[in-house]
């Protein structure tokens, strides 16, 4: 398919062109995880957004953090070899 | 003073309720705040992977020889399926399209179809949890009569 042709005309049919924007779909999904187990987890929901606000943050950084190491070491066996 | 009766729904039907509509096994413990948040999210996550992916990423086994090798050829059919009645509606959705002359060949690929799949799993393992823990909570009420 010619990509600069694609044209996005039929939403849950086609593929949503999002190919140079992958990483960022972590996002909704960290959230909707953060939200749900925090859910389940709190006794009060009025502590929900809060608790879930910060595993969010603490999921997004854990992953960037994952990332950054391994680019690193990446890096490294490449230089190296 | 009598306590006033409170009627506790048995676990097995929260637990299906929880799968017909995701988080509604709180809504019968009385828990509605708990219940529509977990509903909104687990059925946004859902929708947001089929939009991303388009709902070709839902596909139902076609039926192999056993029922475990129907379940291998299309593994990640029974977390989406954890998500309710949705899936089952994709599934179908999807099944129509394959059958479409034009619309067959839309296609997910890499990581386009592997991004959604994840998020339409992910939601089905997330109302697992939900049912699993409001069907405990019933048991806890039921124990403790």
């Amino acid at each position: 398919m010619n990509l600069l042709a694609y044209a996005y005309t039929h939403p849950f049919i086609q593929p949503l062109p999002a190919w140079d924007a992958w990483p960022w779909l972590a996002v909704p999904l960290c959230l909707a995880i953060s939200i749900v187990y925090k859910s389940v987890k709190c006794q009060s929901m009025k502590q929900v957004p809060h608790e879930a606000a910060g595993i969010f943050l603490w999921i997004i950084f854990g992953m960037a953090a994952a990332a950054a190491f391994l680019a690193g070491v990446v890096k490294i066996i490449e230089r190296f070899s | 003073m009598p306590e006033p009766k409170t009627h506790t729904p048995p676990a097995p039907l929260v637990a299906l309720v929880g799968w017909l509509l995701p988080g509604f096994g709180y809504w019968l413990l009385g828990q509605r705040a708990r219940a529509l948040t977990i509903c909104i999210t687990v059925l946004s996550l859902f929708t947001l992977g089929c939009l991303i992916g388009g709902v070709r990423i839902v596909e139902a086994p076609s039926g192999g020889a056993t029922f475990i090798s129907s379940i291998a050829e299309k593994p990640w059919f029974v977390p989406q399926a954890l998500a309710g009645p949705i899936t089952i509606a994709a599934a179908f959705a999807s099944h129509e399209l394959q059958q479409n002359s034009q619309l067959k060949f839309i296609t997910p690929h890499a990581r386009i179809a592997e991004i959604p799949t994840l998020y339409t799993a992910v939601a089905g393992m997330l109302n697992l949890l939900a049912i699993i823990d409001a069907s405990y909570r019933a048991g806890q009420r039921e124990e403790a009569k």
